[in-house]
């Protein structure tokens, strides 16, 4: 019984602390969304490989989304014709490489700054080389799903020589279409029967457009609405993760645990698999990592922390709306052995 | 779209009032942890004010919601259909609410020396990794130091012997951890750095005049003494040789941080 509230007690304060983190990212994410244009920015990509990637992989510094928002963003980055390198950088590092992850970070390894600072080192550069990895996919179809691919084939992104009248034909054709930050949100759309009109109408019904025409009531009222649904969506993915997170500090077997967490290798091993099962949202998981703190290895810790907001069951789920079972597979393949070397070396030669 | 089956908006509506409940709920349940002064047993003082906040605003949106769900309840309410995802529609507010509940209803407790157990206080004085000296002053007279003063001093300098003789006055909860002789007891504090989930046990051993059997686990206490080098759990380590073993309440604030 007493083991029971112990396990309610760190499962309600794993909550407590990271409801705020929750909130703050739910509400920033929603006022961008209203009040962003983001097709500027998508106009000044650099088509660079690397530097694209680079530049992708910081966006997420003025967009702060979570894992949850940053597919569907990601998606339609690349529906607009940024460069793949942009979006995938953009796709894998939004959700670490953003100011409310990295103060959330702080708040709980404020003793042991280098896990803040590494995180976002880490997450930058796995991102940004998986990024230019891809950059020599040229032909984006074999990656990609057919809808997104027969949307591109039909809606070439407009090249940097025709670039003005490829803006003014994007901002006529966008004229009514949805804003790209959408976080949170997941459009069904990837049907045999997609079209662009269709998803257009689809999102019209319920997106806000950035224009400034609306009145600020209805701009509250989709604020609020926004936050709602992310609030819900997000909120139960942290109960599940918090609850997982206290039922392994009361229940698993402490020599278990020492045994696994002391292991240069079988730490990050252990994380690893518990960044891809638990799918916590990158604003909250540093509070999960911290229940861990003092059993595992700081390398482990950060292989949590960066691998797991790339790349989890749940995001899994949802990029299956841009990719292909088999780029995501590379995807989680790359950024894997990545996350492990990097953390290794950090079991190995630092801490 | 723009004609829905009556038969949806009903289901709908319930979701959308689901979602108020469950977001104002969580939104009392965080105030009233503050106002209860319960906040302290869940989370760093440092974060306070974050959480208050936050039971505000989302109170806040939660009746901005009710009130625009009252307002509208004439008309068709047309919910987000094509919003996601990763939960059937209501599971994911049922489970917020379900937890909300569950937070009015079990209080949260105090960790106490099972949980320090369970934790691996042991007398090679785990834990003590994580305690950087950022407290620590060259100052402090010995015994003004709390029992997390100490170890964090120890943990700057080691060695047990330089502390030979000095004065202790500190105060912390009994542990009776199987390796430690009959002669000892351990005084520990929890030290949280961010949550409770990240509380973690210090503390030292004590040398009794008499049997420990005296104080039960968990009882508070504020020992005076002196320290001495003994030979604990087949280990060289600080102990203190108590004079005087008072038992005292739980402190308002049983951690340390």
């Amino acid at each position: 019984m007493n083991q029971l509230n112990n396990g309610f007690t760190i499962f309600l304060s794993l909550l407590v602390e990271a409801m705020p983190f929750l909130l703050l990212g739910v509400l920033f994410s929603s006022v961008l969304l209203l009040f962003v244009d983001e097709r500027k920015l998508v106009e000044r990509m650099p088509r660079n490989p690397l530097l694209g990637a680079l530049v992708g992989s910081m966006i997420g510094f003025v967009f702060p989304v979570c894992e949850c928002g940053n597919v569907p963003v990601a998606r339609r980055l690349l529906m607009q014709g940024v460069p793949t390198p942009v979006a995938i950088g953009f796709l894998l590092a939004a959700p670490t490489i953003n100011p409310i992850v990295i103060w959330a970070t702080w708040s709980a390894f404020r003793d042991q700054p280098e896990i803040v600072v590494l995180r976002v080192v880490f997450s930058l550069s796995i991102a940004t080389i998986l990024g230019f990895v891809f950059s020599s996919q040229k032909d984006l179809s074999p990656i990609v799903q057919p809808a997104i691919a027969r949307y591109l084939k039909f809606n070439p992104p407009a090249k940097p020589a025709s670039k003005k009248r490829g803006n003014r034909y994007q901002i006529e054709q966008q004229a009514t279409a949805p804003s790209l930050l959408q976080s949170g949100t997941y459009i069904l759309g990837g049907k045999a029967g997609f079209s662009t009109r269709i998803e257009t109408n689809l999102i019209e019904a319920n997106t806000p457009n950035s224009s400034t025409r609306k009145p600020l009531a209805d701009k509250l009222r989709l604020l609020v609405d926004n936050s709602i649904q992310e609030l819900r969506e997000l909120g139960a993915v942290m109960i599940i993760g918090s609850a997982i997170a206290a039922a392994i500090q009361v229940l698993a077997p402490r020599d278990l645990i020492l045994s696994l967490g002391a292991g240069p290798i079988s730490s990050i091993v252990t994380m690893l698999i518990l960044a891809v099962v638990v799918s916590i949202c990158s604003t909250v998981d540093s509070f999960f990592a911290l229940s861990f703190a003092s059993t595992f290895s700081t390398g482990s810790l950060l292989a949590f922390l960066v691998f797991g907001p790339m790349i989890d069951i749940k995001s899994v789920g949802l990029m299956l709306s841009i990719f292909k079972p088999r780029t995501i597979f590379y995807l989680f393949v790359i950024a894997a052995q990545l996350t492990f070397l990097f953390t290794l070396f950090i079991n190995l030669h630092v801490l | 779209m723009t004609n829905p089956k009556p038969k949806s908006i009903i289901p709908n509506r319930l979701i959308s009032w689901l979602d108020v409940l469950a977001i104002t709920a969580w939104g009392i349940l965080l105030l009233r942890y503050w106002l209860t002064g319960k906040l302290n047993l869940l989370i760093h003082p440092n974060y306070f004010g974050l959480v208050i906040v936050t039971g505000i605003i989302l109170i806040f949106v939660g009746c901005l919601k009710a009130q625009e769900l009252w307002r509208r309840r004439q008309r068709d309410i047309v919910p987000n259909t094509q919003h996601i995802s990763l939960f059937a529609p209501g599971w994911g507010s049922c489970l917020l609410l379900t937890a909300a509940i569950l937070g009015f209803i079990i209080t949260p407790q105090v960790f106490a020396s099972d949980k320090a157990l369970q934790r691996g206080v042991t007398t090679d004085l785990l834990g003590t990794s994580r305690i950087k000296p950022q407290a620590f002053r060259a100052t402090v007279r010995p015994e003004e130091r709390s029992l997390v003063d100490w170890v964090r001093t120890l943990n700057v300098y080691p060695e047990p012997d330089s502390y030979t003789g000095q004065k202790v006055k500190v105060q912390g909860f009994v542990i009776h951890p199987p390796d430690l002789g009959k002669k000892y007891l351990f005084l520990a504090r929890f030290v949280l750095s961010c949550c409770a989930a990240d509380a973690y046990p210090v503390g030292l051993p004590v040398k009794l005049e008499k049997n420990q059997d005296r104080y039960s686990p968990d009882t508070w206490l504020e020992v005076e003494g002196q320290m001495i080098t003994e030979e604990v759990g087949g280990k060289r380590q600080l102990t203190i040789a108590a004079n005087s073993l008072k038992k005292i309440p739980q402190p308002q604030n049983p951690y340390s941080y």
